[in-house]
């Protein structure tokens, strides 16, 4: 479809639909909202790492003035909740599993009464041994963090037992005979700790039951239909008891996909009858929501003299935390991504979850790609420096290209792969390169590529024609702040020819929106874009229907003509509007105007005929989005801290629908991945975090982030995908640790595998290779 | 429940009445650690002397000997703006300057961060580079303490219950000495890994006096004199200046914490007093 | 224990309730009923609830209620509206520097501030002004280009 529509549709950067809100103070997130008759909650938090309840007293509490409930694990059924296992009770019952799992909850009157009224409940504790770590929680006589593992219920076939959640493997040639014909191995053992997503608005909800006993649940969130499920199933309600819906979303990362305190709000607001607001503290949120995985892996990589990689053995140990949450996915994805973007014959993956008492880990941008990258690709320099070749030489000798498969046999579409290496090593003159050299300071560059899916699950998409012509779309995505509500009004609107302001986009509801599994994945843009289309297609199906009819003409006559318009090809004057036609149908013929799409991706993850895979929780997964990353780092001699000066990033997103956000998606994943890669850690003291505030736990200021980030765009559209399009949510981020690491290495000649690649990492390297030369 | 009130005190007589008639009561200047102290819940005062009202706290006085006398309600900001520092003084406004963030250093005060002893804070080490004195006031009069002697421990200072810090007196710096504050943290803002400050008069070729003060290596700022001696008469070659940096680093009681370990504080000192002399080399030249 | 203070805020008088660990923050958002400045960490460290007291930046979350009786309080809401946009807001909406929001408006405080001390900064000046503020959607560089548009712009 052409491009040509001026009024801002596809490939134009126009501004967010909800931008002049967002400036001015007026958008509204979770905290803004109130309810007449309004309660406010507070949670109070489990002081231990493992231990029995053995006893509540919430008298004092309850005698609190302005108290008005309380709730603990013993109010609730035996409900659970879990993406992938059935796990996780909608507040602590019979056990606690983590320090700072919300154990019980208040609603008064005012949420100073709440917090105070909080810390007056008594409970009666049986300590337990605690499991802290995944080689902890593997040993013979660990104990046991959920003693009815085996009788949850699981949506995959998982190989489970004790405290390991999933094992998972993955395998295709022939690893032994790779190895055999490798002239020579490098091997490493990386390791990379857990990260805050740290979106500025922490989470809560807002809940309220009407007459009738129906529940409409506002939240933070990634997905109305995840909290819908969530919700119903931890607290035993019929979906149909349950409303859920998005006010505007200060970012989400991963945080906010899966359930957080909504299960606990619509509980108290069912047994007061009265609306219930929550929102957690900073450092609430840091304890309780969700973080990045720490994750270990081991890598093996098999190499011919003349730089072909043959063999690839990775072993994954990822720490699942208390509850199972989308852990097994980010073990599985992370397997499918640790070959990297590279045909390598014989490659092996395999990988286990282990539960320890921590909180719990799950989603975040990259979803355990970063890791693997970070482990493949600075294997992947280490091999060149071996080989005494240029890194991006040895890179364009084995990458992926459009026809070849992804690990596991899926066939790549689309790959521009080689034009993004192509133009990052261009534009950050990488052969010619002569960096400023400043006294105390050590400069190098580095590389790193990286391919990341979208696609996965249920995606739908209704379009309907207003009375006067209008557009509204309704597709149940939530826009968590990336610009999905922006960007696939603009599809509609090319796929309408109308201009953008002539679309309204609802917002996600789950009483009126068709489902969408989520804004997780990389996936809005594709998925649900492909739905739009979908959508739109059957509506200029219906108006061109109406038109023939009011035009006496046939199907094949006609043309869609820009503006809302429909006329008779070659004959510029004949035509009738959407407006025309829309008021025919609403009261002469055929019925209001309504299109809808549904689909759910459905390519196999695995060809059975190229792949072995066991325990994987996705046999379909999306189509592949493609990365080059060049780097230039700055190391201080004196402290070995390193800031990154300059950055260069080409993507390959298929078709750009608003290049602006596509850049702002590059650039906020690209400064992530360097709090990532250099300053960002959860840090425990034995079951303790010991940095759940701002105060302790530092992101990058605008003095720690490069003004020079270049992003440059590729599109090797994607033969199925919206305009050629695919997804940009997480690739900006997934390669910038390996980047930054391969720029350390060029810089002072020190390799680190362990991240955060922090001053005193770097320095104690400087110094080890300092003494050994 | 505590009467928990707020007076804004317009003399600081007032003030000190305000704060002896109430026990628990807690003197508010800019907010910036007290309130974020207050919204942790580490803190919960009875009520809270406003200071901001109290001129007499924001003036900034010349002396005539090359002193300076700087009010305890002085912003970080203000500071941070080398008017009206001289010579070696300047590593106050260097200092300042590094503290936090704009917003924060528009609204934080002189008084109101050395009261806490923060460790990580940065006025504690530049104080201590300046010699400078913590001028406080009690219900029985005033008195003078060094800033060596003030920062007494982890977040403990000489302020006895009742009292206040006024002001500070930074003297006169030598002629044509400089002042530098090196700060290595995490990130900017951040409370510092570890910092070195200092005031150094170079004579020629050679360093003619120097003051030395690490921060953020241990409960108070580290100043020797051995260390400072060290330095003195030579031309702050690498030997001399690894020679003073290992006796800082030895004398040095850092611990383990989310920002660095000991071990890498201690070996971080005297890097960092290398980079300090490196980066006044430029100042050193102009004068 | 509470007492009646009244603000003056956007250059209205507001009556409110406040005790001694009130802090501006609060009552902004409960009483005053303007809540677009945000509560993002409490601690002062993250900067979304920023905005003017006297002209000069502050975090509202580090500011006490009872203490700013006398002080002219500026939100977000007073620095410019959906149809008329100030000179940074105008920049945010036509660089598509915005994502999530919830950090603008504290950037918006602190990058008005910015320019009115300095309405010629150039883009190093324009990054240490906005350091008081975390974003942790856009990487930056976008915020501060339509900051320095602003500056041109204003100029010009």
């Amino acid at each position: 479809m052409s491009g040509e529509n001026e009024a801002g549709a596809v490939g134009q950067s126009i501004p967010r639909l909800e931008v002049r809100e967002k400036t001015t103070g007026r958008a509204q997130y979770i905290a803004d909202m109130s309810s007449p008759g309004m309660l406010h909650g507070a949670i109070l938090q489990s002081p231990y790492a493992h231990a029995r309840i053995l006893s509540y007293d919430v008298s004092e509490a309850l005698a609190m003035p302005g108290v008005v409930d309380v709730l603990t694990g013993d109010d609730l059924g035996d409900g659970r909740m879990g993406a992938f296992i059935k796990d996780e009770h909608a507040i602590a019952k019979h056990k606690v599993r983590y320090v700072g799992e919300p154990v019980a909850a208040v609603a008064a009157e005012t949420e100073t009464i709440a917090r105070r009224a909080v810390r007056l409940i008594q409970i009666e504790y049986e300590e337990l041994a605690a499991v802290l770590t995944p080689d902890e929680g593997l040993a013979n006589d660990a104990p046991i963090i959920h003693e009815h593992l085996d009788d949850y219920i699981k949506v995959f076939p998982a190989v489970c037992g004790g405290n390991l959640v999933s094992r998972t493997e993955l395998s295709q040639g022939d690893l032994d005979k790779g190895f055999a014909e490798a002239d020579f191995i490098v091997e490493g053992t990386y390791e990379t700790p857990a990260q805050a997503h740290l979106a500025i608005e922490p989470c809560g909800a807002l809940a309220e039951m009407d007459a009738s006993g129906r529940v409409t649940l506002w939240s933070a969130n990634q997905s109305v239909f995840r909290v819908q499920a969530n919700v119903c199933e931890s607290l035993g309600l019929p979906m149909s008891k349950l409303r859920s819906l998005t006010p505007r979303i200060g970012g989400g990362f991963g945080n906010k996909m899966e359930a957080h305190v909504q299960p606990i709000v619509v509980a108290l607001a069912m047994r007061t009858g009265r609306p219930v607001k929550l929102i957690l503290s900073r450092e609430e949120d840091f304890e309780c929501v969700r973080a990045r995985h720490p994750m270990r892996v081991r890598c093996k990589t098999g190499v011919r003299n003349d730089g072909t990689l043959v063999a690839r053995d990775v072993e994954v140990l990822l720490d699942c935390g208390a509850y199972g949450d989308d852990s097994p996915g980010v073990l599985g994805y992370s397997l499918l991504m640790a070959r990297g973007p590279y045909n390598i014959p014989n490659v092996r993956s395999v990988g286990r979850l282990v539960y320890t008492n921590k909180m719990r880990f799950g989603a975040f941008r990259g979803f355990g790609s970063p890791k693997v990258n970070f482990a493949g690709e600075t294997q992947i320099d280490e091999i060149a420096e071996h080989l005494d070749m240029d890194p991006i030489d040895l890179r364009l000798k084995n990458i992926v290209a459009t026809g070849d498969t992804w690990m596991g046999g899926s066939v790549l579409a689309s790959c521009g792969l080689r034009e993004c290496i192509d133009a990052a090593r261009e534009a950050s003159n990488w052969d010619q390169r002569d960096l400023p050299q400043t006294p105390g300071k050590r400069r190098g560059m580095g590389v790193a590529c990286a391919a990341h899916i979208s696609g996965l699950l249920g995606t739908g998409a209704i379009v309907r024609v207003l009375e006067d012509g209008s557009v509204a779309l309704n597709t149940g995505a939530v826009d968590i702040g990336q610009g999905s509500d922006t960007v696939l009004t603009q599809m509609c609107a090319e796929a309408l020819q109308v201009p953008v302001d002539g679309v309204s986009v609802a917002s996600p509801d789950t009483d009126g929106s068709p489902y969408n599994w989520g804004t997780t994945a990389s996936r809005v843009t594709y998925t649900t874009g492909r739905a739009v289309v979908g959508a739109a297609a059957e509506v200029e199906r219906q108006l061109r229907d109406h038109a023939a009819e009011m035009m006496e003409c046939s199907q094949e006559d006609l043309e869609l003509r820009p503006g809302g318009l429909i006329g008779i090809k070659g004959v510029p004057g004949k035509q009738v509007s959407f407006h025309e036609i829309s008021l025919r149908a609403h009261w002469r013929a055929g019925g209001p105007i309504v299109g809808h799409h549904t689909w759910v991706f459905d390519q196999p993850t695995i060809d059975p005929k190229r792949a072995v895979a066991h325990g994987l929780p996705f046999p379909q997964i999306g189509v592949y989005s493609f990365a080059a990353f060049v780097v230039e780092v700055e190391v201080d001699e004196a402290s070995g801290k390193a800031d990154v000066t300059r950055a260069w990033m080409a993507v390959d997103v298929g078709r750009a629908i608003n290049p602006g956000s596509v850049e702002g998606q590059m650039e906020g994943g690209f400064v992530q991945g360097m709090g990532f890669a250099l300053t960002e850690e959860m840090v425990w003291d034995d079951a303790r975090l010991i940095n759940p505030s701002l105060l302790d736990y530092k992101v990058p200021t605008t003095l720690d982030t490069p003004h020079e980030l270049h992003t440059i765009i590729i599109e090797a559209a994607e033969p199925d995908g919206p305009f050629g399009a695919k997804g940009v949510g997480e690739i900006g981020l997934v390669p910038v640790p390996a980047a930054i690491a391969n720029a350390i290495t060029d810089a002072c000649n020190i390799r680190l595998t362990t991240l955060p690649m922090k001053p005193e990492r770097v320095l104690n390297a400087m110094e080890q290779a300092a003494h050994g030369s | 429940m505590m009467t928990q009130t707020m007076i804004a005190p317009e003399t600081l007589e007032d003030a000190l009445a305000a704060m002896h008639a109430e026990p628990g009561s807690m003197a508010l200047a800019g907010g910036a650690t007290l309130v974020a102290m207050m919204n942790a819940g580490l803190v919960e005062p009875n009520s809270l002397v406003a200071l901001r009202h109290v001129d007499t706290l924001r003036g900034t006085r010349q002396l005539d000997d090359g002193g300076i006398e700087l009010g305890a309600m002085r912003r970080h900001r203000e500071t941070a703006l080398e008017t009206p520092f001289k010579d070696g003084q300047t590593v106050l406004s260097y200092a300042a300057s590094q503290i936090a963030n704009p917003t924060v250093r528009n609204m934080g005060t002189l008084g109101g961060s050395i009261a806490f002893n923060d460790p990580g804070a940065d006025y504690p080490a530049a104080l201590v580079a300046a010699n400078a004195t913590i001028l406080i006031v009690g219900a029985t009069g005033t008195r003078e303490v060094s800033a060596e002697a003030f920062f007494v421990d982890w977040y403990t200072t000489a302020l006895e219950a009742g009292e206040l810090v006024a002001g500070v007196r930074v003297p006169a710096a030598l002629v044509g000495s400089i002042g530098h504050y090196e700060k290595l943290a995490r990130i900017a803002g951040d409370f510092a890994v570890a910092s070195v400050a200092l005031q150094v008069t170079w004579s020629g070729d050679s360093i003619a006096a120097a003051r030395i003060a690490i921060g953020g290596s241990g409960p108070t700022p580290l100043h020797l004199a051995e260390a400072d001696d060290m330095l003195i008469g030579t031309g702050a070659d690498s030997d001399a200046l690894s020679k003073a940096g290992l006796l800082l680093a030895q004398a040095a009681d850092p611990v383990d914490d989310v920002r660095a370990s000991a071990d890498y504080r201690r070996k971080v000192i005297p890097r960092l007093l290398a980079k300090a002399m490196r980066e006044i080399a430029p100042a050193r030249e102009a004068a | 224990m509470t007492e009646m203070v009244t603000l003056r805020v956007n250059g209205r008088e507001h009556p409110c309730r406040a005790g001694i660990a009130t802090t501006l923050l609060t009552v902004l958002r409960d009483q005053c009923e303007l809540p677009g400045t945000k509560r993002g960490c409490n601690q002062g460290v993250c900067g979304a609830c920023s905005v003017l007291v006297g002209g000069k930046p502050v975090r509202a979350c580090l500011t006490l209620a009872t203490d700013c009786e006398d002080r002219e309080v500026t939100t977000i809401e007073g620095v410019g509206t959906p149809a008329r946009p100030n000179a940074v807001q105008q920049a945010l909406i036509d660089t598509g520097a915005v994502q999530c929001g919830f950090c603008t408006p504290g950037m918006v405080i602190a990058a008005t501030a910015l320019l009115e001390e300095h309405p010629d900064a150039d883009i190093e000046t324009i990054r240490q002004g906005l350091s008081s503020n975390l974003c942790r959607c856009s990487g930056y560089r976008k915020i501060v280009e339509a900051v320095s548009l602003a500056a041109r712009r204003t100029a010009s």
